[in-house]
């Protein structure tokens, strides 16, 4: 077998830098988005409103329940035929058509919200009951008593957990190959079918997804001792 | 100043509260003595709706507290509270703690609360740890942190729920001078609490509470000396 990673670092790898940009771009943004979902949603699943609450779990316990991938392929080819059929049955001619790293972030923010909803609703729940009645005894109200005492704590705490699904979704972003999105994957996967380099290809691909996720876990780790020794 | 008639209050089926009628005036200090699980502390807690009594009145300067809605958020503000456990909020700092509430609810100027701060921390004697942690705080110092921090408010009562029963005994005087200290000012004070020195030397008025009653109530001389009930008499012959 002869290998040749002379070749395949100076042609692929410029390639998958150019990933790069769009995979870190999507981590973010579909993170960021994910983290507002799940602090609103864990704030409605803990909400006195039976319906909003039990609602929320049910849609919860849909995105647990089925993989990442199926929902990326649903968000991808099945919603845009629902909106188009809707609009179709209300009289206009529509063709809308979803931006697959649109899908991307739409797929993380729907997934990693759920999840992270759960953490955050256990934080809040781990937060000992004292601190809502100092708050309240002190003339706060139930909700300015929820942002001002819970949520701070209760966010603090999970920032570590937060770090290891940021390390899983950078991860996970490869899944975007299959719905087309021009991430490192998809681009390593036609390098490699085009030169026949498949052991160097997926090797640097591997490599760069380490240099990705490897820092970023280390950062996580600072953090959670940094968080341990104020607290 | 506060009325209370035939407050009671049940948890499910378990009646922890009967009956219970207690009017406190402008600068009094009535302590609530009694053996644990006599409903002391929720009683303590339904005077400021931590709990909600089941039925009964609480009339403070004549309003009705229990139709209060979300006004009663106005009603806790002058009715403070300092709990057995403190309750200190951890991420703020000493200081942070006794200026934040009136900062966000009263709309006090940063710079107005921080003096303010200082001041009941300089009166509580810890004006040094203005800027620690909580965590790096002995319980003793936290309480006196709570008491600084429910006096920021500017209540008009401060509810006492046996403030010294989670210290070790060489800090419990500490928080009991500060008590005193603010009994000596005319605070209008509702403690529950075991420490019978403190209701001897400071209470004008101590209430007896057995199985949700109150079985007796009078001046700590009178308690202390010549109890009526047979349940009192018991009582005390056991802590005293």
């Amino acid at each position: 077998m002869e290998l040749n990673f002379t070749k395949a670092f100076g042609t692929l790898l410029p390639s998958l830098l150019g990933g790069v940009g769009i995979v870190i771009y999507i981590t973010l943004v579909g993170f960021a988005f994910a983290l507002v979902a799940a602090l609103l949603i864990a704030i409605g699943r803990l909400s006195k409103h039976k319906l909003l609450s039990r609602f929320l779990g049910i849609i919860i316990e849909l995105i647990r329940g089925t993989p990442l991938l199926v929902q990326l392929f649903y968000i991808y080819y099945v919603v845009p035929t629902l909106i188009n059929g809707v609009l179709a049955a209300l009289g206009y001619e529509a063709n809308v058509q979803l931006n697959a790293s649109t899908c991307g972030i739409i797929g993380f923010a729907v997934n990693y919200g759920c999840y992270m909803s759960e953490v955050i609703r256990s934080a809040i729940l781990a937060v000992d009951s004292g601190q809502r009645e100092a708050g309240l005894a002190l003339g706060f109200s139930e909700q300015k008593v929820l942002f001002h005492f819970i949520l701070p704590p209760a966010m603090r705490n999970s920032i570590p957990v937060f770090g290891n699904y940021l390390v899983m979704l950078i991860k996970d972003t490869s899944l975007l190959a299959m719905i087309s999105v021009q991430e490192l994957l998809l681009r390593t996967k036609t390098y490699a079918s085009q030169t026949f380099l498949t052991v160097e290809a997926y090797t640097i691909l591997a490599l760069v997804y380490l240099m990705l996720s490897l820092p970023l876990s280390q950062l996580g780790g600072i953090i959670e001792r940094k968080l341990k020794r104020t607290q | 100043m506060l009325q209370i008639k035939n407050l009671s209050k049940c948890f499910e089926d378990l009646e922890v509260l009967r009956d219970v009628n207690v009017t406190v005036s402008q600068g009094e200090v009535v302590v609530i003595i009694g053996p644990s699980g006599s409903g002391k502390s929720t009683f303590l807690r339904c005077i400021n709706l931590l709990e909600t009594p089941t039925g009964g009145e609480i009339l403070y300067l004549g309003d009705n507290i229990l139709q209060l809605g979300k006004k009663v958020t106005d009603y806790r503000k002058q009715v403070g509270m300092v709990f057995q456990k403190f309750h200190l909020f951890p991420l703020m700092t000493t200081i942070e703690n006794v200026m934040y509430a009136p900062m966000k609810l009263n709309k006090v100027p940063a710079k107005e609360a921080k003096e303010q701060a200082l001041k009941l921390l300089e009166k509580v004697g810890l004006s040094h740890k203005a800027d620690s942690y909580p965590s790096s705080l002995s319980g003793g110092q936290q309480q006196r942190v709570a008491i600084a921090r429910a006096l920021a408010m500017k209540p008009e009562i401060l509810l006492f729920d046996e403030p010294t029963s989670a210290l070790d005994p060489e800090l419990v005087g500490d928080v009991l001078e500060v008590m005193k200290q603010l009994a000596g000012e005319g605070m209008t004070m509702i403690v529950v609490t075991h420490e019978m020195g403190f209701a001897k030397d400071v209470a004008d008025r101590v209430i007896f509470m057995d199985g949700g009653y109150i079985v007796e109530e009078g001046p700590p001389d009178e308690i202390f000396t010549q109890p009526k009930n047979e349940r009192t008499k018991a009582f005390l012959s056991r802590v005293l």
